[in-house]
């Protein structure tokens, strides 16, 4: 697979119980820019953004399933590329 | 391109010339008026004279503009060729058909 | 910190989807398969493997109503407290909730009609897995259509517009747009709507149909709104999904289907771009704070994220960009304050009011639009406000021509001449069509079979088909009553409004 860096985003809704996610996000991927929109968070990075589910466990302190990621996302540009029980990746595959 | 389908797709036009007996519809713009955001469309009589049809139809929309001055109705054009209209003449008669659509400027 | 007490024990997420999704179909073995499913052929779309189709988010059934429900429970929690705390109150100002209006009146609707279709889709398409996706968008959009309802109805109770929306959506000349395209929609084969609402609207689209509407909901103190809307959002990243995951299922399965794709996306990505212009004019002229411009935000959501991101990812499939997509951007400039002219000429007729742009919004525009609002736009705004001020209101005094294809009025303009209208037309057995663009006349030519049929509703009233000849009774027809319409100015709403703020003791009745 060849890897790409054109811009991939994540929309979050900017809300008190998301903050921990975002802070795992930003953990995770040091590359990540922040775009501050009313009621939006605009998740982007070049190439891939990685959530992981370990990150987001410590960083709220509780057992997380990648699934409760649906509750957060109100956009996202490029593709699901991998979601399983550890890790969700958003990428553009070609 | 036909359209796919599983059986003979074939439908009439929902406008077609029948459905306005002997009226049909005409589109008049006022060229370069951005007071307008389009041209207007109108039902009129095939039959009815383009005097009249200036006077009776044109010059009431028109006038949605304050500065409208019918006098100064000029450079009349069918689709995209000049067209110099006699008042007495029918729309028919000038060429003007179902859906065609007239411009004129001041 | 106390220790993290050992996950509970479960099946992989890769395995609960196989078993509970996949695995609960079955080969048919006393009817023919074509017999059960008699519309995955005839588009001429092939399918060789239907489990080659992919679903990312490998959703099952009981996590699927775990996570709707717990988005209901928040939802409902803001709509409460947003009523009872009187927070309509808090919205920027009356004059917002026109917004509101033309999205109940044109998207709602559209959610159902969705709901509806994706049900279709979930009876038959051959696949298990494409099947339940399109399941769970059909409830999905039955949700959205539901809440929609329920948050907005709270404005209904004190101010015009909200009621008879579904009514209108029927027939109202502005609601035929988005109507007209889901008609369209819905009459093509399967394959075809998984491209036109699944690919073009939810994935290349969405994000300019839905997020300013969300966003400028949250910048002018409309919470509930903005509350339904990102709870839809959250589905619709999975609609999103299933669209993505359709046009490369559909790529990969046949190179026979690719140039069928690539029509289909050159038609439908005009489609869903021509209504998205009423979306424009909301942006840039309806919010009394208005959060990003038409303009940024296509270039933001659509020239970077789909041109530069999406498309070079389906060039591997053979997948060009979008035919007339040049045109869209040559208008960029112009297309929200175009709009937004056809909607305050003709708002007497409106079940919303308009208004001629205020000194501050217009400064706004004029730097949001430095290449075409002041030379443009700006001297046709300040002829309407000086008539507004000598006591007068302009609105045109006649029906406008209507595109045969987007239905919206012929207002657009040449892409290389914003000063010059774009006029098109077709003959077709003996007939003139009329289009408002190039991508609007491609459309028509490529099946005029089927656009011959629209239901322009200013042919219509000309065929005495809407309540009859006059205004009122065209209007009464629509379902539109007195102050819905018109000028904001002196609305039934705008005096509500300013009573209500201005601090004297309520009058009961």
């Amino acid at each position: 697979m060849t890897s790409t860096l054109r811009q991939v985003g994540i929309d979050i809704q900017d809300a008190e119980e998301n903050r921990p996610l975002v802070n795992a996000i930003k953990a995770d991927n040091p590359e990540l820019t922040i775009r501050h929109l009313p009621g939006l968070l605009k998740l982007q990075a070049a190439g891939r953004i990685v959530i992981n589910r370990e990150t987001v466990e410590s960083q709220l302190g509780r057992e997380w399933d990648t699934g409760e990621f649906q509750l957060a996302i109100v956009s996202y540009a490029g593709n699901f590329s991998e979601w399983d029980d550890d890790q969700i990746i958003v990428s553009w595959e070609h | 391109m036909a359209v796919k389908a599983l059986y003979d797709y074939e439908f009439p036009s929902a406008d077609r010339a029948e459905n306005f007996g002997d009226d049909q519809l005409v589109y008049v713009h006022w060229d370069g008026n951005p007071l307008f955001c389009s041209a207007a469309c109108f039902r009129v009589p095939t039959a009815m004279p383009f005097g009249e049809f200036v006077a009776g139809v044109v010059a009431p929309w028109a006038a949605s503009d304050p500065d409208f001055d019918a006098s100064a109705i000029t450079r009349w054009r069918l689709f995209d060729q000049p067209l110099q209209p006699a008042d007495d003449a029918s729309l028919a008669d000038l060429g003007v058909g179902h859906k065609a659509l007239l411009h004129f400027s001041v | 910190m106390t220790q993290a007490k050992p996950r509970a024990k479960k099946l992989p997420l890769k395995e609960r989807y196989a078993l509970l999704t996949r695995d609960l179909d079955w080969e048919p073995s006393y009817v023919e398969r074509e017999k059960l499913f008699p519309y995955t052929s005839y588009e001429g779309i092939k399918i060789h493997d239907w489990d080659g189709w992919q679903d990312p988010f490998r959703l099952t059934v009981d996590a699927y109503y775990k996570y709707q429900a717990e988005k209901d429970k928040r939802l409902y929690a803001v709509l409460d407290s947003f009523a009872q705390s009187q927070g309509h109150l808090g919205l920027a100002d009356a004059s917002y909730l026109n917004a509101i209006k033309l999205f109940i009146q044109g998207v709602t609707p559209l959610e159902y009609a969705a709901h509806r279709h994706f049900a279709y889709l979930a009876r038959y398409l051959e696949g298990p897995a494409p099947r339940f996706a399109a399941l769970c968008q059909s409830v999905d959009e039955l949700r959205h259509c539901q809440t929609q309802i329920h948050t907005i109805s709270n404005y209904n109770k004190y101010y015009g517009g909200f009621h008879s929306w579904s009514k209108m959506h029927d027939r109202v000349w502005y609601l035929s747009v988005p109507k007209s395209l889901f008609d369209d929609a819905m009459t093509a084969g399967p394959f075809e709507f998984l491209i036109s609402i699944s690919f073009s609207f939810e994935y290349l689209l969405t994000n300019l149909l839905f997020v300013p509407f969300m966003s400028g909901a949250s910048f002018n103190g409309d919470m509930p709104t903005m509350s339904f809307g990102f709870s839809a959002q959250s589905d619709e990243s999975r609609h999103m999904t299933l669209g993505l995951e359709a046009i490369k299922f559909l790529l990969e399965q046949d190179e026979g289907n690719v140039p069928i794709i690539q029509a289909w996306i050159d038609k439908w990505f005009w489609r869903a771009y021509r209504m998205s212009a009423l979306v424009a004019g909301m942006m840039d002229y309806m919010l009394p704070k208005p959060v990003m411009s038409w303009k940024e935000a296509f270039e933001l959501y659509f020239e970077d994220q789909m041109l530069g991101g999406l498309f070079p990812d389906l060039e591997y499939y053979g997948i060009t960009p979008p035919r007339h997509v040049e045109d869209a951007i040559a208008e960029k400039d112009h297309l929200s304050h175009q709009v937004y002219k056809i909607l305050h000429n003709f708002s007497f007729a409106a079940a919303f009011t308009t208004q001629t742009p205020s000194e501050e919004h217009s400064a706004w525009l004029s730097e949001q639009y430095p290449g075409s609002y002041d030379e443009l736009y700006k001297p046709v705004w300040d002829k309407h406000a000086r008539t507004e001020a000598a006591g007068g209101r302009i609105f045109f005094q006649g029906l406008p021509q209507l595109c045969q294809v987007c239905q919206v009025p012929m207002a657009f303009t040449e892409p290389d001449d914003p000063t010059a209208i774009s006029f098109r037309t077709s003959e077709f057995t003996g007939e003139t069509f009329h289009t408002c663009s190039n991508g609007c006349k491609w459309i028509f030519d490529r099946e005029p079979e089927k656009f011959v049929q629209a239901w322009l509703p200013v042919h219509q009233i000309y065929q005495g088909n809407c309540g009859g000849p006059s205004v009122p009774e065209v209007l009464d027809w629509y379902g539109i009553q007195d102050g819905d319409n018109g000028e904001y100015k002196g609305s039934p709403d705008q005096r509500s409004w300013a009573e209500w703020h201005s601090g004297a003791p309520k009058q009961e009745s």
